[in-house]
């Protein structure tokens, strides 16, 4: 591994996930093995501690007899060879009884002095051992000095092996629990990096990939499928805006070319036209261009789902407010109208889009529906609760075999070639039910008058 | 009137200024959103006409500061830009209409002429009258030459949005945006059987007509 490559190592989750797994492994460990050696090496100690103390006390009951007492009976101690040293030295320093003959360890400047010292002993077979041994040194009241200790060889034996391996399993322990921190976080970061890898795929240019789902329903698998819905959206706005680029190149074409003409014929001596009517024609000619224009860009964006603001909203108002508005333009071209509205309409919607999409649809009825003719508008619940808008009239209706190309964009029925329209009203409405998670449904409409009729529905999920 | 007008294409400002111009009004040009807002702020304007994408400071920023500043003058904006979200943004900045790129010039005149009355004319009304024509706000009651005109509610809005700019052009976007609350064109002329229907109840039994069709317009509402 190349030194340069550490920092950037540290910076790697399954590094740092590894560590706190470490640190917080060890920090557990330390404790756990804290209380360990407090409840053995350390009880231990202030056994003996307490068994000190115990034997002072004792001593010191003898003392209140007198130094006399007191040298008999530390004496008769020293001589029951028990876990205890003992020496006694008179006010001069001279030695009275005990196991030393000097004191191992400074007499103390106060009253009472803990000591730890060494001393020579014997082994059971006579050999020269250094030994330690732990005491207190005690200054007597009328002068004189008592000093009781214990030898703490077995007792530090078994604390320095508590003690090793405390610190053995401490290092195993932390060893152990990289090794699992790693093995933990490299799955959570081999997650992370498939995912890396998915958007650099699409940064790349390749919109059809997504990130692999596992199906256990974790946060990776909850964030691959955000991912993945996010990238689809994407693949289909960029689509979208590609297809639009394409409607706008090949239906402007025509009529740009037809204005083109017109204007050229316009420039022409033995002109056709007065050229201000030429002019005037063309200034038509761009109008239309233009409301075509306005048509596949908004197609566009309600296609892309880049527009709108859903709202739980009550649509019999809007369908009551487009009744009242064209209801005018079909008695003033004898047309039937009814309106049969039912109430609680609910549904998560762009008020704006519903109403340009049902106007679409009603402009459809009106035009091509001949005079005597009938117009219908309902609008009500399908037997699964959804919510329908429907624009039923008496005109020629669509053939079914015709009805799903006529949804495309632009495409218009021969017969209809002659009434003005982009051809993109029907188009917009279904891309409008589906931004709604909804559709649009074309079927037979009134047939009374021996037409096919044309029944339009937009179906929209109740909300 | 005099307008001031904020945009930064050479080729479209000179072409605002020769509309209104030409409909008789003052027209001063300003190139950038900076100088722009300065201007507004040290002239005297009637209504300001701001273009939505300008170098430095751009159209929303500037009509806020102009409003911050207690600008009072009305603005309306020109966007390429016309989904509803655009127009509700420019409005809730401060702005008082909003027209869609592009437009004719008849829409461009109406609106800024139609901005120009609503500065003048804030004080809430309670009696409209034009001609002979009264309209009582407050009682919902038409009367024309003390006849009382029966009216539908959407008649009556229709009538009022008129009356309140009697003399001026209105067009049929602006009747759809400001009566209905559309912002789409409808393909069928449905305003037009509106207003005929309208005109049909304050003009029919009358011998000087007040409601006027503009042609290649839209509107007019004159005694």
């Amino acid at each position: 591994m190349k030194i340069g490559s550490l920092p950037a190592l540290t910076r790697t989750t399954t590094f740092r996930l590894a560590l706190l797994h470490a640190s917080i492994f060890i920090l557990f460990s330390a404790s756990l093995l804290a209380y360990l050696y407090y409840e053995t090496a350390g009880q231990m100690s202030r056994q003996a501690e307490i068994e000190l103390n115990n034997e002072f006390q004792e001593l010191s009951g003898a003392y209140r007899g007198g130094i006399d007492r007191l040298n008999q009976a530390v004496t008769e101690r020293s001589e029951a060879r028990g876990k205890f040293f003992y020496l006694l030295l008179d006010s001069n320093g001279q030695k009275l009884s005990g196991d030393f003959d000097v004191l191992p360890a400074a007499a103390p400047e106060g009253q009472v002095v803990d000591v730890q010292f060494e001393y020579d002993a014997r082994t059971v077979d006579g050999q020269p051992s250094r030994r330690t041994a732990e005491g207190r040194i005690s200054r007597l009241s009328q002068g004189g000095v008592l000093m009781v200790a214990y030898d703490v060889g077995q007792l530090g034996e078994m604390n320095r092996r508590i003690s090793d391996v405390v610190w053995r399993s401490a290092a195993v322990g932390f060893v152990l629990s990289l090794i699992g921190g790693v093995v933990i976080s490299r799955s959570a970061a081999q997650r992370a990096e498939q995912l890396a890898r998915t958007t650099e795929g699409v940064m790349a240019g390749d919109l059809t990939r997504r990130a692999p789902v596992h199906g256990s329903g974790d946060e990776f698998d909850r964030l691959s499928e955000q991912l993945n819905a996010m990238l689809g959206k994407l693949e289909r706005l960029v689509i979208s805006s590609r297809s639009a680029g394409d409607s706008i190149a090949h239906d402007l074409r025509s009529p740009l070319t037809r204005l083109r003409n017109r204007l050229e014929a316009g420039l022409k001596e033995n002109a056709e036209d007065e050229p201000r009517v030429a002019l005037a024609k063309s200034i038509d000619d761009v109008d239309g261009l233009l409301e075509t224009f306005n048509a596949v860009l908004r197609l566009s964006r309600v296609q892309a789902g880049a527009t709108g603001s859903f709202r739980r909203t009550n649509l019999k108002g809007i369908v009551d407010e487009l009744a009242e508005l064209y209801q005018p333009v079909c008695e003033e071209k004898q047309l039937t109208f009814t309106y049969q509205p039912e109430d609680d309409l609910y549904v998560m919607a762009d008020t704006h889009l519903i109403a340009q999409a049902m106007s679409n649809l009603l402009d459809n009825g009106v035009k091509y529906t001949p005079e005597g003719g009938v117009l219908r508008l309902t609008a009500g619940h399908a037997a699964n609760g959804d919510v329908e808008l429907s624009v039923i009239d008496s005109g020629p209706g669509i053939p079914a075999q015709d009805r799903e190309r006529v949804v495309e964009r632009f495409v218009r029925l021969e017969q209809s070639r002659s009434e003005p329209g982009s051809g993109l009203g029907l188009s917009l409405a279904s891309a409008v039910a589906e931004a709604h998670s909804g559709k649009l449904v074309l079927g037979d409409g009134d047939r009374s008058s021996g037409r096919l009729g044309l029944s339009a529905k937009l179906i929209l999920p109740a909300a | 009137m005099k307008v001031l007008v904020i945009e930064d294409d050479a080729d479209a400002a000179a072409f605002v200024r020769g509309v209104l111009s030409e409909a008789g009004h003052f027209v001063d040009v300003c190139g950038d959103g900076e100088t722009g807002l300065k201007q507004a702020r040290g002239g005297e304007y009637d209504a300001l006409v701001v273009d939505r994408m300008l170098p430095g400071l751009d159209g929303i920023r500037l009509v806020k500061g102009y409003r911050d500043a207690g600008g009072r003058a009305p603005a309306l904006f020109l966007s390429a830009l016309g989904e509803v979200d655009h127009r509700v943004e420019g409005l809730q900045a401060g702005g008082d209409d909003y027209l869609t790129k592009p437009y004719a010039p008849s829409e461009l005149v109406a609106r800024v002429e139609a901005l120009g009355r609503r500065a003048t004319g804030d004080i809430p009304t309670t009696k409209l009258a034009v001609g002979g024509l009264e309209m009582d706000l407050l009682g919902r009651t038409v009367h024309r030459d003390g006849q009382k005109i029966d009216l539908q509610p959407r008649e009556f809005r229709l009538l009022e949005f008129l009356m309140r700019h009697a003399g001026q052009v209105v067009t049929r976007t602006m009747l759809l945006e400001k009566v209905w609350d559309y912002h789409f064109d409808p393909q069928t002329n449905v305003i037009d059987v509106h207003v005929s229907r309208l005109r049909g109840k304050i003009d029919k039994d009358f011998d000087r007509p007040l409601l006027h069709t503009v042609r290649g317009a839209g509107y007019r509402l004159e005694a």
